[in-house]
C-alpha cells in the first residue's frame, strides 16, 4: 500500500490518524459515536466488537468508523471494558488473572445506575460484542435475583398486567400441575 | 401522569417491536437522555397529546420496554431455576418469554393440556410426559404410588384389588383429544410419553409434530402400533404393554411385525412386558437395518426367540432387565448364529438360572467387548462358566451377584485373552483370601481394576500406593 503521507502542518491528530489508518489499516481504528466523539482504538479491541471485526475483515474499515446508534459517554465506558478484556485469562491456567479481571468487572459496574446499564446491553448489541453482553446480562439478572414478581416490578417500573384471577391460576399451575 | 401509567405491554404495543438500531435516531442527538427518549416516543405515539409538562421522571417508565424479546431473553436465561415462577407472575410478556424457554415438562392434570393452557403458555416444548396427567388425581390422599416414571395417588379404601390404575385410566378416547390438542399447539415436540393412546391420535400427532424422534407409549397393544409407521422420524422407542400389578395390555408378533415395518429408521427400541416370539423379533431385525440398542424388560416371549438376535446386523448394545427366565428352550446351538456388530452385553436384575437360555445367548453375543451383570439372582460358577463363549471380551463388570465364587469367576476371566478392565463390586461369596496367585498376576496386568467384592475386602486397601489397579500401563509389561 502506498503511504500518501501528508506534510504534518497544523493538521489535527485525528486527521492525521485517520490518513495513517487508511495507510496502516493493521494498527489503530477510529470510532465516532454518534454525538461527535472519536475514540482511536488498537485493532485487537476493535475486533472485540463482531460488527467491526467484519468490516476489518472485508477491508471497509480504512477511514473513521461512524458508530451512529451509540452515544460518546457510553462508547467510552464500552470501549474502556474492551481494552481490559482484549484477552480474555484461561481460568485453568490463571487464576489470579482472572480473579483481577473479575474485581475489575465487578468495580466497573458498581458505579453504573440501571439506566447506564441498559444502554450498554442495548449498545452491546449492536456493536456484537458478546463478552459484554453477557456481563452486564448478568448485572441485570443479579439485580432481580431472588427477588418476588413485585419486587422485581418495583425495579424496572413494570405494569402489573394480570387480574388478580390470572395470577391466582398461574400460581396454581405453577404449583400443581407441570414440573420441569 | 395517567398516560405513563397505561404504557402499554402488550404483544401489539410498537414499542415491543424494537431492535436495537431503532432507537438510533432517537440515542443520536447529543442531548437526548434516556426519559427524553421514551417521552419523546410516547408523544410521537399521540401527536395530539402535548405532554410538556410530562413528569418525565425516569422512574415512571418500564425500563425494560427498551429490550427486544431476545434481549431481555439473554438477562431471564441468567437467573436460577428456583425463580422461573417468579419471573412468569411479573408481568404477561415475562409470562410469555419465560413460558418459551421451557422445554421437558412432566405434566399431572388433564385439564391443562386439554384446555390448551400447556400449549398457549409452552409453545416450545421438545419433550413432554403426559402419563401422570392420565391418571385421575386424588390429591388428597396420603397415599402416593410409585413405579418407575409413574406416579399416583391412591385411595384409602381401594386396598384388595390392583386394579386402581385401570380404574382411574383416563379411556383412551379422552387421551386422543388429549394428543390433538398437544399437538396442534407443539410443533417442536420432540419426545412424548403417554399412556392408553390409540392409533388415531397418534396419527393426528405424527400429522402435526413431524419432527417426532423419540416416543414412549405405556399400555401398549398391537392396534395403537398400526400408527407408529406414521412418525417418519422416530428414531427411539419404548414400549411398554404390561406390568404386574398396574396394567396390562398385550404387544404380539402382529405388533411387532407392524413395528419393524414402519420404523425402519429407529436406533433405540426397548420391549417391556411384551409377548411374542422368534418372528416377531427376527422382524425387526431384518427391517430396523440401523438399529443400535435393544433392551428387552420383564418378556412374556415365547421360547426361541434368542436365535431372531443374529438377524440384527447393526445392533451393539445388547439390555436384558428384570426377566424371570431367559430362554428355556432356545434351540440347537448351530442354529443359533451369532449378533455380528455386539459390543455390549448388560444383564441387569434377571434370574440366570435357566442355563439352556445363558448358554444360548451367551453363544449368540459371543463377539462382545463389554460384559456387565449387576443384581443378578441364580448365577453361580455353572452358569458363570458359560461365559467362556465370549470369545473378545475386554470389560467386565460384575455387581451384586453373591453366588458366584472367587474360583468359579477366574476360571472364567482367566481363559479371557483381552481382559483389560474388571470392576467386581458387592459379590460376597467372592473373597480375597481365596484369589489365587495365578488371579493377582492377571490383576496386575489390568488397566483398571475396582475390587469390592464384600465390604471387608482388605486387597482394595492394600493396594493402595501399589500402583496395581490403575491406569498406568507403563509400569507393567503388558503379555
Amino acid at each position: 500500500m502506498s503511504s500518501s503521507k501528508k506534510s504534518s502542518d497544523g493538521k489535527s491528530s485525528e486527521i492525521e490518524e485517520a490518513v495513517a489508518s487508511l495507510t496502516m489499516p493493521f494498527n489503530k481504528i477510529l470510532l465516532t459515536s454518534s454525538d461527535g466523539e472519536s475514540f482511536e482504538i488498537d485493532e485487537a479491541v476493535a475486533r472485540k466488537f463482531q460488527i467491526i471485526a467484519h468490516m476489518i475483515e472485508d477491508d471497509c474499515a480504512g477511514k473513521a468508523i461512524p458508530i451512529d446508534n451509540v452515544t460518546g459517554d457510553i462508547l467510552s465506558k464500552i470501549i474502556e471494558y474492551a481494552k481490559k478484556h482484549v484477552v480474555e485469562p484461561d481460568e485453568d491456567e490463571d487464576e489470579e488473572a482472572k480473579k483481577k479481571l473479575d474485581s475489575w468487572d465487578a468495580k466497573f459496574v458498581e458505579k453504573l445506575d440501571l439506566e447506564t446499564i441498559f444502554k450498554i446491553i442495548l449498545a452491546a448489541n449492536y456493536l456484537n460484542f458478546e463478552g459484554l453482553l453477557g456481563f452486564a446480562s448478568q448485572t441485570v439478572a443479579d439485580y432481580i435475583k431472588d427477588k418476588t414478581p413485585e419486587e422485581v416490578r418495583e425495579i424496572f417500573n413494570i405494569e402489573n398486567d394480570f387480574t388478580p384471577e390470572e395470577e391466582e391460576a398461574i400460581r396454581k399451575e405453577n404449583a400443581w400441575t407441570f414440573n420441569g | 401522569m395517567s398516560f405513563m401509567e397505561k404504557l402499554p405491554t402488550s404483544p401489539k404495543s410498537p414499542l415491543r417491536r424494537r431492535r436495537s438500531s431503532w432507537t438510533g435516531p432517537w440515542l443520536n442527538h447529543p442531548t437526548t437522555s434516556f426519559k427524553q427518549v421514551v417521552s419523546a416516543v410516547i408523544q410521537a405515539q399521540s401527536p395530539r397529546s402535548r405532554f410538556k409538562s410530562l413528569s418525565s421522571d425516569f422512574s415512571d417508565v418500564d425500563r425494560t420496554l427498551s429490550l427486544s424479546d431476545s434481549l431481555l431473553l439473554k438477562i431471564l436465561e441468567k437467573l436460577p431455576e428456583s425463580q422461573n415462577n417468579d419471573v412468569a407472575l411479573v408481568c404477561k410478556r415475562w409470562l410469555c418469554l419465560q413460558g418459551r424457554r421451557w422445554r421437558r415438562m412432566k405434566v399431572f392434570d388433564w385439564d391443562f393440556v386439554m384446555s390448551g393452557r400447556l400449549v398457549s403458555r409452552f409453545p416450545k416444548l421438545t419433550n413432554v410426559d403426559l402419563v401422570n396427567a392420565c391418571l385421575n388425581p386424588l390429591r388428597n390422599s396420603g397415599i402416593l404410588l410409585c413405579h418407575k416414571s409413574i406416579s399416583f395417588h391412591i385411595s384409602t379404601d381401594s386396598s384388595s384389588n390392583w386394579d386402581f390404575v385401570e380404574e382411574n385410566l383416563l379411556d383412551n378416547e379422552m387421551v386422543d383429544r388429549g394428543l390433538r390438542v398437544l399437538g396442534r399447539g407443539s410443533f417442536d415436540l420432540l419426545k412424548l410419553v403417554v399412556i392408553n393412546a390409540t392409533e388415531l391420535g397418534l396419527l393426528s400427532l405424527a400429522e402435526d409434530c413431524s419432527d417426532l424422534q423419540e416416543l414412549e407409549l405405556h399400555k401398549c397393544s398391537d392396534n395403537l402400533l398400526r400408527g407408529i409407521a406414521a412418525c417418519e422420524n422416530l428414531r427411539g422407542l419404548r414400549l411398554v404393554a404390561s406390568v404386574d400389578g398396574l396394567y396390562s395390555s398385550s404387544v404380539s408378533d402382529i405388533g411387532l411385525t407392524i413395528l419393524a415395518q414402519g420404523c425402519k429408521r429407529l436406533v433405540k427400541l426397548e420391549l417391556s412386558g411384551c409377548e411374542g416370539s422368534f418372528d416377531g423379533i427376527k422382524a425387526i431385525g431384518q427391517c430396523c437395518e440401523v438399529l443400535d440398542e435393544l433392551s428387552i424388560c420383564d418378556h412374556r416371549m415365547d421360547d426361541g426367540w434368542i436365535a431372531a438376535l443374529s438377524y440384527f446386523e447393526s445392533l451393539k448394545t445388547l439390555r436384558i432387565s428384570s426377566c424371570r427366565k431367559i430362554d428355556s428352550s432356545p434351540g440347537p446351538e448351530k442354529l443359533l448364529g451369532s449378533c455380528p456388530a455386539l459390543e455390549s452385553l448388560q444383564l441387569k436384575r434377571c434370574c440366570l438360572n435357566d442355563k439352556q437360555g445363558m448358554r444360548a445367548l451367551f453363544k449368540v453375543c459371543d463377539g462382545v467387548t463389554k460384559v456387565n451383570i449387576q443384581d443378578c439372582w441364580g448365577l453361580d460358577d455353572d452358569s458363570f462358566s458359560l461365559a467362556k463363549a465370549f470369545r473378545r471380551v475386554r470389560f467386565l463388570s460384575m455387581e451384586g451377584c453373591s453366588i458366584l465364587t472367587t474360583s468359579g469367576l477366574e476360571s472364567v476371566i482367566l481363559h479371557w485373552e483381552e481382559l483389560e478392565s474388571m470392576r467386581v463390586v458387592s459379590c460376597k461369596n467372592i473373597k480375597d483370601s481365596e484369589i489365587s496367585a495365578a488371579l493377582s498376576s492377571l490383576f496386575s496386568l489390568l488397566k483398571e481394576l475396582t475390587w469390592r467384592p464384600d465390604t471387608r475386602s482388605h486387597l482394595s486397601s492394600s493396594l493402595e500406593g501399589t500402583g496395581i489397579g490403575k491406569r498406568g500401563s507403563k509400569f507393567f509389561k503388558k503379555r
